[in-house]
């Protein structure tokens, strides 16, 4: 199973539908022995993970990646409805990355299926919204069929 | 990865600020331009406006070309194309920890026959509207 993913102009939306039912999917976000299983790319070769998971607590991630070294992201949560939504959001010079989680039931019981839209936004606000939408869109619709391509890779 | 993450931040940090939007902008419409003809429109003074491109220098927004005294300014697309590119790797990053938060799900549900999990689950299940 694969993710749709869009690259709109200063968001990324990723949605995917995991057969398990809602308040597992959710489990994974909000327990840190859950999150430090999964969480990072493909390269990463341990996660460390502080959470103090409820409205206006903050996590912090360390992750050894190899080749690149260690990276460390912080975040605050700004809003949890369990089990149907978390969102957050992680500052970088210059900008603050807003993350929304939606946690949708499409089957409960017997062969549940949950569909979670992750929506990152504020890549850097308005500014290159307009730059990118002013002639660069173009590349980006490239992005979006690289993207759909090195997904399907990965699953094969 | 560290090091782009670097570059990225050095351009989302330089379009926070409404002037440098505002060259950058104006740099993208009109070509290239001299540093004075630059600072014009802006009330601020020369050497305010030489620190706002050393900025988007620094953040590949801007390059610049020397004619003896002169400057001339225009944009570069390097820095926007590094943000570019860290979308991608967010999204990448994402989908392959989803591909192993898919697997931890598969398994997590094959426990699900212990009795306590069980009950956990259970517990926490929602009611149908």
């Amino acid at each position: 199973m694969k993710s749709e993913v869009k690259v709109g102009d200063n968001r990324l939306q990723i949605t995917r539908v995991f057969d398990a039912p809602r308040h597992l999917v959710f489990a994974f976000w909000k327990e840190v022995d859950r999150l430090q299983q999964w969480w990072g790319c493909k390269d990463t070769s341990k996660v460390e993970c502080a959470m103090d998971f409820r409205v206006g607590g903050f996590f912090t991630c360390v992750m050894q990646i190899t080749g690149a070294g260690e990276f460390s992201y912080k975040g605050q949560y700004d809003e949890i409805v369990e089990p149907e939504k978390i969102a957050y959001h992680a500052d970088f010079p210059g900008v603050t990355t807003r993350v929304v989680v939606e946690f949708i039931e499409l089957h409960q019981g017997q062969g549940a299926q949950t569909k979670m839209i992750l929506t990152q936004v504020g890549f850097p606000g308005q500014s290159i919204c307009e730059m990118v939408s002013k002639g660069t869109s173009e590349s980006f619709d490239k992005l979006d069929s690289l993207l759909a391509k090195q997904v399907v890779v990965n699953h094969v | 990865m560290v090091n782009k993450q670097e570059k990225v931040s050095a351009v989302f940090a330089a379009l926070a600020d409404p002037t440098r939007r505002r060259i950058v902008q104006r740099l993208s419409q009109q070509g290239e331009r001299r540093v004075t003809a630059l600072a014009k429109p802006f009330r601020i003074s020369l050497p305010a406006i030489s620190r706002h491109l050393r900025v988007l220098e620094n953040a590949r927004l801007i390059t610049r070309q020397r004619h003896g005294r002169e400057h001339l300014i225009r944009s570069d697309t390097a820095g926007l194309e590094d943000a570019r590119k860290w979308i991608a790797q967010c999204a990448a990053g994402w989908e392959s920890g989803f591909d192993t938060l898919d697997q931890l799900l598969k398994t997590a549900q094959q426990s699900l026959g212990k009795p306590s999990l069980n009950n956990n689950l259970n517990n926490n299940k929602e009611k149908k509207p």
